[in-house]
Formats: structure tokens, sequence, C-alpha cells
């Protein structure tokens, strides 16, 4: 009886600590579990030049690690695909398909490989990258980035990854003239193991 | 005494005069000024891309050895200390700012350079097709890149013109921010020297200066210690090939003087006659170098380098009055005797070079008149400037048991002729069945690049992406900006040949600097402020833009309307080797030549662009066409010089009968030296056919020796003894060529050494002293 609960207790308490002590590594070892995700997004940009914010539509997919899709359907219908370091940009107003490095365009790349770090739960990447800070709890946390290479700080202050256990919620960007991007992530469906 | 005094005052003040003229004579080293004076425009074209060309400055360096992230930042620093170097005009290693200079220069000049200024895209509807555009844009992820851009450059004119000139998919893949090798073990560096190709001290100098900045930058790197650097291009193959050629030469010539230098201080036993002997050819080279000078206003390198192998026979003329002098003679009483033999054996040899003087090539010509030259001085300085220089009593104190082996085979005559005989059919056989060709066709063979140097070059060339350029659109026009015009308008057409799938990229001069009656249409084509101004207003309704949004937009506008017309003088220094690689002066003309990359159907893009009034130049192929009408030209001169040789032979000797027994021991060494150089499916090089009429020239003074000498006397000893004497030098010196790297050393020094030899075999068991 006695050893019956002593193994109850062990059992217990890996699940007790996660729940009390919320951290940087739980998160990413959390986020490391999701193998695929897909998710429908509204995305509303602000920019200087514009009067009034630009609201977009369309669908994000995810595999595990390296492999990002954002699918804009409208106004303008549009392809991002990032692939370990490829991006590749078809389908925008020129019609034409741009393909290029990430590393080639470290003020892109530095953007949108944060992002997939934080969805593949890479904690070295992340911290190579940014200055990171989490605040909230497990079912609703925020994750602020401050990229440290100062060519991505030009042009992003700073991202902030709102989420609620291994699911994003929303992504927020903001530069330093005032091009902002608000992301809200709906009806995520992940595949966790 | 006095007609002596006179030649000898005579010969210093020429040497003197030569050594003047040689002094301040030009000397080049430009493939362009070896070819043929009516070289074509395909020919011109190429000889003017592999000397001075673009492509011809280009270093390709990679760095390996270390982790990828070490190798970036040795990357860095070194392309940071070579950018600060002006020896080189363009460091590109990926990063920010390798394409600095370019971008800056779109940026500033985009309203002149852009091909999409016109007024349509000025109007009011062409502006809100423009902004709505970037309305799309805005939406997507590269807003904040695009957000600094747009308000100077709504219609995205500096975007296309990068995507023109500077397209990035054609770079190699980056990692860590600068270029690597696919797998990141190498990071590759891509070089423009200021200095061309050609010039190899700066070539050298530049290359010396890329390894103190690797080996500083090492030093600073941590982690890198490890790391080596590897470099090739253009440059770097004609300062190694100087360098090998260089020690190749210095070695043998020391080898090959310690040969002769110790046959003949035996033979002679005195060092002032040793010296003497070198007069006739160095005199001989003086003269030849003044008068190549004097005759076509320069001297080339090859027929500097190239000419004194050809006049060695010059050496054979003191030997032969030295060692022929006997005991109690005078060099007068020589010269009486063998004077005669000497001028004939001289002038079969300028006969025979005399072919050279008209050839199509300028090489070929100066060649020709450096021989004949050299020839004829060192032949008269034998005659008159070295008798009153000998010394009194003089005799070849050694050269007396010198001719005992010849002696030997000539006494033995019968069974060696059989031998001979029995050699020749081996030979002709051999010939006749020699399988697979007798020429050697494969350029590279005849290259003094080694084939790893070769494969490197091609790796680097491959991670690069920048392949060896090889095909061209060609024309002429009749000023600068006429041939800027014919590029604009032959762009559509190159430009459809690459939608076709034909071509995969190209370069036009008029890319990087339009005509300046473009430039005057794109200004036209730019509203006035006011009109702009109103315009834009319009074509903001509707678009949710803030109304002074584009307010840098129309402050550029207005400056670039007014701005004064782009010339060659403002490139920057990338863009402008670019520029005059592609449109060059040739005389009154001006010649566009202008790079097409990976040519899928040439028949067809060169029918194309015929249509469009270009030329489509191969230079692959007219680099093979030139070599193989240089090939054919240099064995045509071969022939025709050996004919000359002989013909002189019939004329000189008076007598069919005499010439042909001087000519038969000649024909037999040449014919058994291409069997033994043919043998077991060796080829001939072009080189070694030159190498066959050396041996005619040298040998028939052999054979003419042989001819003349009476069998038994004294004075038949002394002249088998010169012979031999003269013969060894040569194998000597020729033998230890045979020992370079460099295929034209090597090729002709084994033909020349061998078939000399056997020139004196065949001389001897063919001449008339075995009966006694």
């Amino acid at each position: 009886m006695r050893r019956a609960l002593l193994a109850a207790l062990l059992l217990l308490a890996p699940a007790t600590q996660a729940q009390t002590m919320w951290s940087l590594d739980v998160l990413m070892i959390q986020m490391a579990q999701v193998r695929a995700a897909s998710a429908s997004f509204t995305e509303q940009r602000t920019s200087p030049l514009l009067n009034a914010p630009l609201t977009t539509q369309g669908t994000l997919r995810y595999t595990a690690p390296a492999y990002m899709r954002k699918t804009t359907q409208g106004p303008a219908p549009q392809d991002f695909i990032l692939d370990h370091d490829r991006i590749t940009m078809s389908g925008g107003p020129d019609g034409k398909t741009h393909v290029f490095h990430a590393s080639d365009a470290p003020q892109i790349g530095g953007l949108v490989e944060g992002i997939r770090a934080v969805l593949a739960g890479d904690e070295a990447t992340l911290t190579r990258l940014y200055t990171v800070q989490l605040g909230g709890d497990a079912a609703n946390w925020q994750l602020q980035l401050t990229p440290l290479d100062p060519k991505v700080a030009k042009l992003v202050r700073a991202i902030t990854i709102a989420g609620s256990g291994a699911r994003i919620t929303g992504i927020d960007t903001a530069s330093p003239d005032g091009s902002d991007s608000h992301m809200r992530i709906a009806e995520t469906v992940s595949d966790a193991p | 005494m006095r007609p002596e005094r006179l030649a000898l005052g005579l010969w210093l003040a020429l040497l003197v005069l030569c050594g003047v003229i040689a002094a301040r004579a030009s000397y080049r080293t430009q493939m362009g000024d070896f070819l043929p004076h009516s070289a074509s425009l395909e020919q011109q074209v190429l000889a003017q891309q592999v000397n001075g060309g673009a492509a011809s400055h280009i270093l390709l360096v990679a760095l390996e050895g270390a982790p990828t992230a070490t190798l970036a930042a040795l990357s860095e620093d070194l392309a940071g200390k070579l950018r600060d170097n002006a020896a080189f005009i363009d460091v590109m290693n990926g990063d920010d700012h390798s394409l600095a200079q370019i971008q800056d220069f779109i940026w500033r000049n985009r309203y002149l350079l852009s091909d999409s200024v016109t007024p349509q895209r000025f109007t009011a509807e062409g502006l809100h097709t423009a902004l709505t555009s970037d309305i799309g844009l805005l939406g997507t992820d590269l807003a904040p890149v695009l957000s600094q851009s747009l308000p100077q450059d709504p219609t995205g004119e500096a975007l296309n013109l990068m995507s023109t000139l500077a397209p990035a998919s054609a770079g190699p893949a980056v990692n860590d921010g600068v270029w690597t090798s696919p797998q990141g073990d190498d990071a590759l560096l891509l070089l423009h020297t200021a200095a061309p190709g050609f010039d190899l001290d700066a070539q050298q100098r530049d290359l010396g200066l890329v390894d103190a900045a690797f080996a500083a930058a090492r030093a600073e790197t941590p982690g890198a210690q490890a790391a080596r650097l590897e470099i090739s291009g253009p440059g770097v193959f004609g300062v190694r090939t100087r360098d090998v050629t260089k020690h190749d030469v210095t070695r043998l010539s020391i080898l090959a003087t310690i040969g002769a230098v110790s046959l003949l201080a035996f033979a002679y036993r005195s060092p002032r006659v040793l010296l003497l002997g070198l007069l006739p050819i160095a005199s001989g080279a003086l003269a030849a170098i003044a008068a190549v000078s004097v005759g076509f206003g320069f001297v080339h390198g090859i027929t500097l380098g190239f000419g004194v192998t050809l006049i060695g026979e010059a050496m054979d003329y003191a030997i032969y009055l030295f060692t022929q002098t006997a005991q109690g003679d005078t060099a007068r009483d020589t010269l009486s005797r063998i004077w005669p033999t000497l001028r004939l054996g001289a002038l079969t040899s300028v006969a025979g070079f005399a072919a050279m003087l008209f050839s199509s090539f300028t090489g070929f010509a100066q060649l020709g008149l450096f021989s004949i030259m050299g020839l004829i001085t060192a032949a008269a300085v034998t005659r008159f400037v070295l008798p009153p220089l000998m010394p009194k009593q003089f005799f070849a104190v050694g050269a007396g048991g010198m001719a005992k082996p010849l002696g030997w085979l000539i006494r033995h005559q019968r069974p060696a002729r059989l031998m001979a005989l029995a050699a020749l059919l081996a030979a002709g056989a051999a010939l006749l069945t020699h399988r697979g060709g007798m020429w050697d066709e494969n350029l590279l063979d005849l290259s003094p690049i080694p084939t790893a140097a070769q494969a490197l070059d091609a790796k680097l060339r491959h991670e690069l992406g920048v392949p060896d350029q090889r095909y061209f659109a060609v024309f002429q026009a009749g000023s600068a900006q006429q041939a800027l015009a014919r590029s604009e308008a032959l762009a559509p057409v190159l430009a459809g040949l690459k939608a076709d799938g034909a071509l995969a990229g190209y370069d036009l001069p008029s890319n990087i600097l339009p005509s300046d009656a473009t430039q005057r249409a794109r200004q036209a084509a730019l509203p006035d402020a006011a009109t702009l101004s109103a315009r834009l207003a319009q074509a903001q309704t509707g678009l949710p833009f803030r109304a002074d949004a584009f307010a840098p937009f129309l402050k550029d506008v207005a400056a670039a309307k007014t701005a004064p017309l782009l010339n060659a003088a403002s490139l920057p220094p990338a863009l402008a080797l670019r520029f005059g690689s592609m449109l060059v002066q040739n005389g009154a003309d001006w010649v566009v030549t202008a790079p097409l990359t990976d040519i899928a159907d040439p028949t067809a893009a060169s029918q194309r662009l015929a249509a469009a009034g270009a030329n489509f130049v191969d230079l692959d192929h007219e680099s093979a066409t030139l070599m193989s009408t240089f090939q054919r030209e240099a064995v045509t001169l071969a022939v025709v010089g050996s004919l000359a040789i002989l013909s002189l032979l019939v004329v000189g000797l008076r007598s069919p009968r005499r010439a042909a027994r001087v000519a038969a021991p000649l024909a037999m060494a040449v014919a058994i030296t291409a069997a033994l150089l043919t043998l077991g499916g060796g080829k001939l090089s072009i080189f070694m056919v030159t190498g066959f009429l050396l041996i005619v020239a040298i040998g028939s003074n052999y054979c003419l020796f042989f001819e003349r000498a009476v069998a038994g006397s004294v004075a038949w000893e002394r002249a088998i003894a010169s012979i031999l004497l003269a013969n060894l030098c040569t194998v000597a010196a020729y033998g230890l060529m045979a020992l370079s790297h460099i295929p034209v050393l090597h090729d002709i020094g084994v033909t020349v050494a061998t078939g000399t030899f056997l020139s004196l075999l065949c001389g001897a068991v063919f001449s008339r002293g075995g009966a006694p």
C-alpha cells in the first residue's frame, strides 16, 4: 500500500513540477513535441505610409522542424514558404516567384527564423538570435523576442508571440519606423504525439 | 692588321648600337601581338578577352580547413583588408559590402538607368497601377524592408535594376553571412584586380597581397590556424607558368652550361678561348633583338625566349673554328679552309628560317627575322672578330682524342651502314603502321598548366557561378554612342532568346550605361514637379496611402530630370571594368562584345543574332580554329624551311649528288627521330615539328663537314673532333631541356637532342671517310 502510494506520487511529480515551475525550457520542450500544425490567421498591418491598416487573411502550416508556409488568400493572394534556409515567395503583386536564402536577407530571415525556432522548440537558435523574455503561465504565455543582430533590429524592434500550451495564438511585430503587424491565429489543429 | 682592327672597331660600334636599340625596345607579351595582322573580328575578340577582358581580372579564392563559422569570420577579415587596397577593384564574399558599389550607383541613377521609365509609367494611371501593387507588397512580410525604399521609389525601379545588373540567383550559397560551397566547407571570394591578367608583374604582386592579407587574417581569427587559401584565375596561371618556366630555364641552363663548359674546357684548356666562344651567339642575339625591334616596332616575349633556342647552332661556329685549328696553324689559315663550308652551313639555316618571314603570324615572322639576323651576325663575328682575338699558338689540346670514337665508326662503315638502313626500315614501318593518327590534336597537351590547377579552376568557377566565358554577341559601330544605341536595340532580341530558353543570361554595355539619347528620352519621360505632384495625388485616390507619403519621390524625380547625363567616368570601378570589357575602341571603330551564358542551341542563337546584325562568337571554336591555323602554318614552315635548306645545298655544292650525300643522313635522322617520338602510340606535337627544322639546320652543318673532309689527314681528324664536340654541346643543352615541365621546352629539347645525335651518327656512317 505504501509502495503504491509512493509510485503514484512519483508519477505525479513531473506534472506538478511543470505546473509550478513555468520556464522557457519547459515551453520549448512542449513546443518540440508538435510535429505538424495548421491554422488560419487574420493579420493587420500598419505602416507610416498608410493612413489605415491593411487586413489580410490566410492559412499557416508548419511541419517540424523547419518547414513553414504562409498562404495569404486576400486581398492579394500570395505564398511564402520557408524550407530550412530557402525562402520561396510566389504570387505576389508582380506575379513572379522569388527564391532566396534566409541568410541572404538577414532582415527577413531574422524575422521568420525566430518564429520557426519557437515552433520547433529550438532554444539554442532562439537565444542566439534574440534576447528572450517569457511572461504569463502555461495557459496564457507571452514570449518577447528582441533581435540581437543590429541589421535585423533596424527593421524589427520586437516580436511578441502569445500562446496557450503548445499553441500559438498571436504574433505581433513592431518596427522602429512604425510598420507594425498584429496577427491573430485561430483553429489550430496540432498533431501532438 | 688594319682590316682586322677595322672589323673589331665596327663590331664594337654595332654592338653598342644594337645594345642601345635593344635597351629602348618595347617588349610585349600580349597574345594579340602574336596573332596575324589580318586577324578577323572574332580572333581579335578572342585575343582581347583572353588578355585584357574583365574575365582576365578575376581571382577565385576558396578558404578551407576550419568550421564554417570560422571560415566566415576569416572571409570577412580578408575581404575587409583587401577592400582597403587599391590593387583590388572589387572584393566580393557575399556580405553586405559585396554589392554596395553597384547598389549605390543604381539607387542614385535609377531614373536614367531603368528601361521602365516611360511617359506612360508616370501618368496618373501608370502611377495608380504601381501604387496598387505597392499596397499588395505592404501586406506581405517584405513590408518592413519595403517601407524604407517605397517613399523614394514607389515604381520599384531600383529593385528591377538590381535583378538585371546583379542577379541574386547567380550567386553561390550563403552560410553565416558569406558565400560558401554548397556543403559549407569552403568560404568563397571573387576578386577583380585593377591590373589585367596579362600584367604578370602586377598579378604576382597582387597574389602576394592576398597571401599576406590571408596570413594576417588567419593570425587574428581564433581557431583559424589550420585554415588554407586556394586561389585560381588567369593571372594565377600566368604567374605560375612564368615561375615554372623561369625555374626550369634557370636550373637547366646552369646544368647545360656546366656540361658544355666542361666539354669545351677539356677540349680547349684555355678560359680565354672558352669565353671567346660565346661572342658569336651573344652578338647574334643582341643584333637579332635590335633587328626585330627596328623591323616590327616591338619585340614579342615569345620571340625573345624562343629565338635563342633557334640560333643555338651559332655556338657551333666557334667550336668549328677553334677545334679545327691545328697545332702551328693560325686561325686565319683555318678559316681559309673551313669558311666556305661554315658559310654554306649558316646560309642553309638562314634559308630554312627565311620561310618564317612570310608567315601570317606576327610572332613567326619575328622569329624568322630574329634567327636570320642572329645567325648571319654570329657567322660574321666568327669570321672577322674571333681570329684577331684568339691567343697565338692556340690549338685545342684536348680535341685530338675526341675523333677516335667516330673514327672507329667510320672505319666500320659497312656493318654500320647496314644497321643504319635496318633502323631506317624499322622507323619507316613503325611510322606507316602507327595507329590513331600522328598528330596531337588535344590542345590541353600544349598547355603548360598542370591538370590539378585546371581542375581547381573548374571547381571554383562552378561553385562561384562564374563560368568561363565562351559565347559572345559581337558587333561594331562608328562611335561609342552608336554602339550603345545598337546595344539597346539588341536588348529585346536577347531578352527574347532568354524567354525562349535559348540562353540563360546576357550582359550588355547599355544595361550599365544607356546611350545619351536614351538617357535624354528618360529625362523627357519624367513629368515636371507640378505635373507629377498632381498626377500622384490623383493616383492615390482610393488607396490608403498618406497624402505626404511620397514627398521624397517627388524630390528625386525632379533631381533626375535635370541631372547631368551619365558617362563612362560616372561608373563605379566594378561596373567600369565590366563596361570597359564589353565596349572597346578598335581603331576608328567601337566593338561591342556582349557575353552570353549557357547557350542551348548555338546554331539557332547564331541565326537569331545574325538577323539582328550581330555576330555570334564561340571562343572555344575561335581558339580551336586559331590553334589549327597555327599548327598548320608551323608544319608548313618546317617543311618549306627544310626544302629551302636542301635547295641551297644543291646550289651551294653545285652537284645534286653531293647534295644528296648531305641530305640523305638528315632525312634518315629525322625519320628515325619521328619513329622514336611516336613509339608506343605517342603523338607528334607542333613543337616537335619545329624541332625537325632545327635538326635539319644543325645537322646539315655536320654533314657538310663530313662531306668536305678528306679522310685520314690531320685536318680530317680535327674536323671530325669539332663535329663531335659541337654535337655533344648541343645534346647537353637540348637534352637537358627535355627535363622541363613546360611542353614547348620538353618537346623541342627531346626532338633536337635525339635528332642531332642521329644526324651525327648517320653523317659519319655515310661519309666518304671509310675509303682508305
